[in-house]
């Protein structure tokens, strides 16, 4: 689950300097997943989910990270609502390619851990409008980029570049990213359905500087057909604290937040 | 003359004129109303709880794809045939959802590990993956015999679509693509509701198109071969045509929709229109007999003097018994007792302009020689009339008995009368839609919906162990009637991840006994499987449920039945705080349809009363007014009577029907009170004054008669049942109408006196 984290602070921001002049689409999306990320990471998730009918479902869930270098790790505790406490989430992603991810799952009503294997990647993460694969990598070159124009959001002057999936399957037919010129820092990106209409709109509401890092700490995902939304906030966040290589373990899970 | 003439051309011009602004209108706006959402009244309480609950649980109406393999349906061709129409439906505009083999999650336990897989992604073709998609299916209750028949034979594509997106194209793209399925292995098959609506909006228009000008075309042999003239027959048609026109071109012109009850507008207006025309002309053909030598204007001039009185009685009287349907909460039923008020005063001023214009212009056909002296002085019909006449007051004792004995059966009948909103009783039993139908019954769940809306107004009561296991047991309880075929809600999401968790083991297919347990389950659900599922059962809070009911019909008896099993445990989900409520469209339907008949009941009633006053005040007596209410009264008792006896139920239609029998009644009854009146006047005979009044009144009544059950009996051949009871009880109708105005009626109004009391004691 480091992808949630990573994705917070990679798909749509970048600390990389860049030379002055023109880019290329594909530079600007290149620059952008190019990104320097934490080691190591702790912080507090909010996940607020709102249906249409503007129902709101808060959870709230401890979250630690740790890249090593073949595998990231991460480690999920939910805090709240009070009847899921406890219940804690453990992925391992393999930077290898085809190598799916590892996930077990511990409900402490069972007191088992049990290894969770899923063939619906595409689907939607904790009933939230985040796809497994919006939190996780995609390929530079899955994607044709090309920069459709500059312009003012937010105050800021982006480059807006439109991405097209070459594989006619994927679920998104393309999405249009907002990157901040100069910063390389993605505001906004919409995503449009296998029909080429548009289905969800990501905003990046809040980012902060904390340690060498840019980490954007609050996020909205508006799916406009389902009308449905989902915001995600992170605080107390530590950075590169030294999290121990013990914390990803079955064990662990089992101890739940002390 | 000139001048009259003048005249006559002047009021034909503008009716033309208006005729053909109607027919601009018609062309340029109308358009016929098939989403049934709009024939109900949005603001009804029950509507209002229904479409909310509709929309926070998603609840849409589905089309049922059957794919159907006598030699099973594991085997690669079949499977690989249900995953493309699976992706292709999926692609449609206005399909939300898909569920299929295909596309279901499958989430078992192996031993410390939890798997949620499709049961198959490719069509497998090896013998070993085969088994083993079997026995996934066979292990899993939330699709054997759900989405996979028991027999293996056959299994379910659901396409869940969107309110508004059912028009005659997508239903003609739906049959379209089930036809691009069928193999030479593989029959596919559509049922559900939308297919039922639309088979049945389709059908019924389509069967009207081809049977209406039949029955246009007896009704003017009919009336050609009664009037022995072309062209009164011809002018009688078109008061029938233009007023008609009219009405529609009225509508048109105010935007109204045409709905499914509008079909009931021409249908009245050739009833009274040709009752018109029949008492005009009927009239003017005796005043000929009876003067031979006078001119045109003469004939007129008494016409004029004679008829125009009962013809603007009988509209009126008739118009407001159709506005007492604007009391109706029904739209369709408001605008279709208005326009149809509307079409019946347009009939009266067709019938008194056009019919003497036409005269005046083309002059009157010539009684033929034959038919004044061939029985002598009277014809030989007359003979028969004023026989009549005499033969009715001898047998009074006879008739009153008859009546009675009629009135009682069909009071008895009443008690049988059942409503009916079912859709597919308006289909033969071995049309291919009702098999289809009974197939899927057969082998699924079944093809009618009944959610149940459980609600409560605290939250997480849905997590609450005590409340799952009541729901779980008014399921299990429920299912083990035969009428309801499967049933499904959270629980059945719980049983089966308590069960998952526990290694697969049956005895933990259960509610656990822990609200934390319940929500950690549906909190790995959420993570593993697709929350869209969830949220259709239950709400964000988890204040409110939605169970669903399979039910093997969509008769009102069935759904009735359902709603009965759940009323008996109110109380033990009121003790928890839950109150039980109903949504989606078969449930709407069945309260519409309730709807429908206690406005019909009450404008019945409205709209009697109001007559009973009008034909007392007309003829300035209290009696009078009974006596004219009398064929009224036995027409509606015995229409809904045979329809109790026949076992035609009550539906929008149906129900409709009575409005004909006091419509005509009125007229037969207002008629003949008039002529009776008239004739009393000029005779102290009173047996003489019945006869005469016979031979003039109760020929139109019967010529009249004659001719709307002639054309209305054509529908009995229709192949559209519908169309068949409709024909039926229009022309059955007509008969007790008749019947009655020149039996019981003549005998009360005989017995009674009024006229030569008050007339002698002048």
């Amino acid at each position: 689950m480091n992808k949630l984290i990573t994705l917070l602070t990679m798909v749509l921001l970048t600390t990389s300097s860049l030379l002055a002049g023109d880019l290329t689409g594909r530079q600007i999306i290149e620059n952008v997943y190019n990104r320097k990320t934490p080691k190591s990471q702790e912080a507090i998730l909010k996940m607020t989910l709102v249906n249409k009918q503007g129902k709101e479902r808060v959870r709230k869930i401890k979250q630690i990270s740790k890249d090593f270098g073949d595998v990231e790790k991460s480690i999920m505790f939910f805090m709240t609502p009070a009847d899921v406490r406890n219940t804690s989430f453990m992925n391992w992603s393999y930077t290898k390619k085809g190598k799916s991810d590892d996930q077990w799952i511990y409900l402490p009503v069972i007191k088992k851990v049990k290894r969770i294997s899923s063939d619906s990647k595409s689907d939607y993460f904790m009933g939230s409008d985040f796809t497994y694969d919006d939190l996780g990598d995609r390929k530079l070159d899955a994607d044709t980029h090309k920069l459709l124009r500059e312009e003012k959001f937010k105050g800021e002057t982006c480059y807006v570049v439109e991405s097209k999936a070459k594989d006619s399957d994927y679920m998104y037919s393309k999405t249009v990213t907002w990157v901040i010129k100069g910063k390389n820092i993605g505001l906004k990106k919409e995503f449009y359905d296998e029909d080429g209409e548009h289905l969800k709109t990501l905003f990046v509401e809040k980012y902060e500087k904390i340690g060498d890092y840019n980490i954007i700490t609050e996020s909205v995902m508006k799916n406009i057909q389902k009308k449905h939304k989902t915001v995600m906030s992170l605080s107390k966040i530590k950075v590169d604290k030294g999290v121990s290589d013990k914390k990803f373990t079955e064990r662990m899970m089992k101890r739940g937040i002390k | 003359m000139l001048k009259k003439k003048i005249f006559s051309v002047s009021a034909i011009i503008i009716m033309l004129v208006l005729t053909a602004l109607s027919l601009y209108y018609i062309r340029k706006n109308a358009y016929i109303e098939t989403n049934l959402d709009k024939y109900m009244p949005q603001e009804h309480p029950a509507f209002v709880y229904s479409n909310k609950a509709e929309e926070e649980f998603n609840i849409k109406d589905a089309i049922l794809f059957v794919v159907n393999n006598e030699n099973g349906i594991y085997n690669k061709d079949t499977l690989n045939n249900v995953k493309k129409l699976s992706k292709e439906l999926k692609k449609m505009k206005g399909v939300t959802k898909i569920t299929s083999l295909y596309t279901a999650d499958n989430i078992v336990a192996d031993d410390g590990s939890l798997t949620v897989k499709r049961f198959y992604k490719r069509a497998p073709s090896s013998e070993e993956k085969l088994k083993k998609i079997k026995k996934n299916v066979e292990s899993n209750e939330m699709i054997y015999g759900r989405i996979v028949s028991k027999d293996e034979k056959s299994t379910l594509v659901i396409a869940e679509i969107k309110d508004d997106v059912f028009t005659d194209a997508f239903y003609e793209k739906m049959m379209d693509t089930a036809k691009k399925y069928n193999t030479s292995a593989d029959k596919v098959m559509v049922a559900g509701r939308p297919i039922i609506e639309g088979t049945m909006g389709k059908l019924g228009p389509k069967d009207m198109k081809k049977m209406v000008p039949i029955v246009f075309i007896v009704i003017i042999v009919i009336l050609f071969f009664i009037m022995r003239s072309f062209r009164n027959t011809f002018f009688t048609i078109l008061v029938v045509g233009f007023s008609t026109i009219w009405t529609f071109g009225l509508m048109s012109g105010l935007n109204i929709p045409i709905y499914a009850v509008s079909i009931m507008i021409p249908v009245m207006l050739i009833a009274i229109g040709v009752a018109d025309g029949i008492h005009i002309y009927s009239h003017m053909t005796i005043f000929r007999k009876e003067n031979p030598e006078s001119t045109i204007l003469e004939l007129l001039k008494d016409m004029y003097k004679e008829i125009w009185r009962p013809v603007v009685m009988t509209s009126v009287t008739t118009a407001i018994g159709f506005i007492s349907l604007l009391t109706s909460e029904v739209y369709p039923i408001k605008y279709f007792g208005m326009f149809t008020a509307f079409g019946v005063m347009s009939a009266m001023v067709l019938s008194l302009v056009l019919i003497p214009a036409g005269v005046l212009l083309f002059g009157f056909p010539k009684t033929k020689e034959k038919d004044i002296h061939k029985d002598g002085d009277k014809g030989r019909l007359s003979k028969l009339l004023h026989d009549l006449a005499g033969k009715v007051i001898k047998h009074k004792i006879g008739i009153v008995i008859t009546t009675v004995i009629i009135l009682i059966i069909s009071g008895y009948g009443i008690t049988k009368v059942w409503i009916d909103s079912s859709f597919l009783k308006n289909f033969e039993e071995d049309s291919n839609i009702v098999q289809v139908d009974h197939f899927v019954n057969k082998h699924f769940g079944g093809t009618s919906t009944l959610n149940i809306i459980l609600d409560s107004n605290k939250k997480d009561t849905f997590k609450h162990p005590d409340v799952l296991k009541l729901v779980d047991k008014l399921q299990k309880e429920a299912t083990k009637n035969k009428l309801i075929g499967s049933s499904f809600s959270l629980t059945d999401y719980i049983n089966r991840m308590n069960m998952v968790m526990h290694s697969d083991d049956n005895k933990f297919n259960t509610i656990p006994d822990s609200q934390n347990a319940v929500a950690q389950y549906l909190l790995l659900y959420e993570m593993s499987g697709d929350p869209e599922n969830l949220w259709k059962t239950v709400d964000y809070d988890y204040k409110k449920m939605n169970l669903v009911f399979q039910l093997k019909n969509d008769s009102s008896k069935t759904i009735k039945e359902a709603i009965s099993i759940i009323k008996n445990h109110k109380d033990d989900f009121k003790k928890l705080g839950v109150t039980i409520k109903y949504a989606g469209s078969g449930y709407k339907a069945l309260v519409f349809t309730e709807l429908i008949l206690e406005g019909q009941i009450k404008s019945l009633v409205i709209s009697l009363l109001i007559i009973l006053i009008l034909i007392s005040l007309i003829f300035k007596n209290f009696i009078i007014g009974m006596i004219g209410s009398v064929p009224i009264i036995i027409t509606a008792v015995i229409n809904f009577g045979m329809m109790g006896l026949l076992g035609i139920p009550l539906s929008s239609t149906t129900a409709l029907l009575s409005s004909i029998s006091v419509g005509i009644g009125i007229d037969y009854a207002i008629h003949f009170i008039e002529r009776y009146k008239i004739y009393s006047k000029t005779s102290e005979d009173k047996l003489e004054t019945a006869a005469k009044t016979m031979d003039h009144s109760g020929r139109a009544i019967i010529f009249n008669a004659f001719v709307v059950i002639s054309g209305f009996l054509v529908l009995t051949v229709s192949v559209f049942p519908p169309n068949r009871e409709l024909g039926s009880l229009v022309s059955l109708n007509m008969f007790t109408s008749f019947v009655g105005t020149i039996t019981i009626m003549l005998f009360l109004l005989f017995k009674s006196n009024i006229f030569f009391k008050g007339e002698k004691n002048e």
